[in-house]
């Protein structure tokens, strides 16, 4: 089914509604830019979505469908499954809100009830707040754990973060530092090589070039601060470039995203969080995409936040939601970035 | 006319490594093309004239305060007689009592006020051992050793931002176990005396990283926020010091959260290193607070791959002596 089909389609959910994303889906909708990138499934509340376009300046036509089976993309107004879970006067903008939260969660996972069906390829959703989130009572980590719950995903799946031709990925995440210093394995660190070399080449980089961050200040210097660059890193590098994936290191860390920044590398492997994130986050990536990669489906969202600084002016810039969805379409075209059935994958 | 202000002594270091060619280089780019709105920092090389590259101009001192008769663009030299001559690139041990001599000569001047502050150049640790059984892990505990202080503070600095890392060499499975309570609080406060002192900020704002992602977020993803650094930041907050924290650390180091501090302090090296690295990768100066005199040496090595060939980039160390010169300024004005 997804295969015959020229454009992948995208379930489209506003996110948080306190924030500026139902503002961001109307202006990606009414815009029509993206309209050749993918169809459109809006998953979410009607009155929201109207709320987005009043916001921002703009005509949105919509139609509303029991299920997604139901979709027609060859009229002008985009379908949306419409969960009436927002009614007007049910929450305010501006602020965080738990009880908004529960019913974002809720909605999350009826878009992931859609694509579980085969109907959507991936799932592109606004802005989130993760605290009103939790206290809201969908209490993961982060959304990518909550995704993979909600799919029942047992194998491996990692957060990426892009911004332009940069893919940067890590081995360990939302954990402390000692649980991610006992979680960086050779496994793990071959694990997430491949998981990396593999969305990378869906998104149609051939042969990526993969940096892989050391773990100790300056790579261990031969031993003297730390052994796991010599006992873990450098036989991961090494058995994972005799498998074919273009990965080198391991490399100071402190160094590393300046030489991948000049263009030397289209990733680097971090070992845990704040390696990743300092660099990345001083570069601008906050304008970039968040992924969820290895998941059956197909996630993707902008790593700006719910601006409730800005929010209800109508000047939220759509670029980085735009872009979220350019990659998820990208993604789609090549079979998304789930590892293949067989398990058996050779790059 | 006032006295000018006593000049910056400069070691050569390792001399196979870069430091003889940047002393030299130095000095000639700062007579031609001096950074604007300061004045060009007055330094003079300890050395051995015979290490210093072919053609180089140099002349001989024998107290500091003439480099200011020296012409423009010549590099002043304090002669120091190294045991054998020097080959770049390849370190030779039987230079190790010269290296380690001229630093200790380089402390005594700047103790007796001869000179203003102290740029180091880099040693090689190795040579030192091997040529004279050095027994310091390193350049800045020797220097503290010769001060006679039991512990200090390096701190890196550029235009945009100084971080302190709380730990430093040591592999980041050791870094829980080493923060301690005792150590943090020695951090924060010879860093802010440190402000204080050299920097001219009379009541300095330190920013204080967490350890872990997103500080631990309420110990959701890590306890040492909680049970180490928040406890000690509330006493010390008691004492009046303005400090920040817990942050988390990614987004800390953005225009908006910098413009909130004067120094961020980490807990780990490269948590320091990256931000300050990817924001100004060639210029950071690394700063020694805590001795009794002012030392900043360049962010590099030795660099004996590019020793001798000329290719060796001056920035960082003229960025040193340039902080050097304004941390003087600012102890003495």
């Amino acid at each position: 089914m997804t295969m015959t089909r020229e454009k992948p389609i995208l379930a489209l959910v506003p996110g948080d509604p306190t924030g500026i994303g139902p503002e961001l889906t109307a202006k990606v909708l009414a815009s029509g830019q993206l309209r050749d990138v993918a169809d459109f499934l809006v998953v979410g509340d009607r009155h929201v979505m109207e709320m987005g376009a009043s916001q921002a300046g703009v005509t949105l036509a919509l139609h509303s469908i029991g299920a997604a089976d139901q979709a027609n993309f060859h009229q002008n107004a985009t379908p949306i499954i419409d969960l009436a879970n927002f009614a007007p006067g049910s929450f305010a903008i501006g602020a965080p809100d738990p009880s908004v939260g529960k019913r974002v969660g809720q909605t999350l996972s009826h878009a992931i009830d859609i694509a579980r069906t085969g109907a959507v390829q991936g799932i592109c959703f606004a802005p989130l707040h993760k605290k009103a989130m939790f206290d809201g009572g969908w209490q993961f980590p982060d959304e990518h754990q909550l995704f993979a719950h909600l799919l029942d995903h047992k194998g491996l799946f990692r957060e990426m973060n892009v911004l332009g031709n940069q893919w940067m990925s890590r081995v360990t995440s939302h954990v402390s530092l000692r649980q991610a210093l006992d979680l960086i394995t050779e496994a793990s660190i071959c694990d997430a090589l491949r998981l990396t070399d593999r969305v990378l080449r869906r998104a149609g980089i051939e042969a990526p070039r993969i940096a892989v961050a050391a773990l100790n200040p300056h790579g261990g210097e031969g031993g003297l601060f730390g052994r796991e660059e010599i006992d873990i890193i450098a036989p991961a590098v090494a058995k994972m470039a005799a498998e074919g994936i273009n990965c080198t290191g391991p490399f100071p860390s402190d160094t590393v995203y300046i030489k991948a920044f000049a263009g030397a590398f289209d990733s680097v492997l971090a070992m845990y969080h704040d390696q990743g994130q300092i660099a990345t986050k001083l570069r601008g990536f906050n304008k970039g995409v968040t992924i969820t990669a290895g998941l059956s489906t197909i996630f993707t969202t902008p790593a700006h936040g719910t601006a409730y600084d800005i929010v209800g002016q109508g000047i939220a810039d759509p670029g980085a939601f735009e872009n979220a969805i350019q990659l998820a379409a990208r993604l789609a075209k090549n079979g998304g970035t789930a590892a293949p059935a067989s398990g058996d994958e050779r790059p | 006319m006032t006295r000018p202000p006593a000049p910056i002594a400069l070691t050569c270091g390792e001399p196979a490594g870069i430091g003889p060619e940047l002393a030299v280089a130095t000095a000639q780019i700062l007579a031609e093309s001096p950074a604007p709105g300061a004045p060009a920092p007055a330094f003079f090389l300890i050395g051995d004239p015979r290490h210093l590259p072919d053609g180089a101009a140099w002349r001989a001192i024998s107290t500091p305060n003439e480099v200011y008769a020296l012409p423009k663009g010549v590099l002043a030299v304090l002669p120091h007689d190294f045991p054998a001559p020097n080959t770049p690139g390849q370190p030779n041990p039987a230079n190790a009592t010269g290296v380690i001599a001229v630093i200790e000569r380089a402390v005594a001047l700047v103790q007796a006020g001869a000179a203003s502050a102290l740029t180091t150049n880099p040693i090689h640790k190795k040579a030192l051992i091997d040529g004279a059984g050095f027994g310091y892990p390193g350049h800045t505990e020797f220097l503290a050793a010769l001060a006679g202080v039991p512990r200090v503070v390096m701190m890196l600095a550029c235009a945009q931002l100084r971080v302190v890392p709380s730990t430093i060499h040591i592999a980041l499975g050791s870094v829980s176990k080493a923060l301690t309570s005792e150590l943090l609080e020695e951090t924060l406060r010879i860093t802010h005396a440190g402000l204080q002192r050299d920097f001219a900020i009379a009541a300095p704002r330190l920013a204080v990283a967490g350890l872990n992602p997103h500080a631990g977020e309420g110990g959701a993803m890590g306890a040492e926020e909680i049970t180490l650094i928040t406890p000690l930041l509330n006493r010390l907050r008691a004492e009046g010091m303005d400090l920040s924290g817990p942050l988390s650390a990614d987004t800390m180091f953005h225009p908006a959260a910098r413009a909130r501090y004067d120094a961020a302090v980490c807990m780990y090296h490269d948590q320091a290193l990256i931000p300050i690295k990817t924001l100004d990768f060639s210029g950071g100066v690394n700063v020694t607070l805590g001795l009794p005199f002012i030392r900043t040496s360049p962010d590099h090595g030795t660099a004996f791959d590019i020793a001798g060939l000329g290719q060796a980039d001056p920035s960082s160390l003229i960025a040193a002596l340039y902080m050097a010169q304004d941390m003087a300024h600012k102890r003495h004005a």
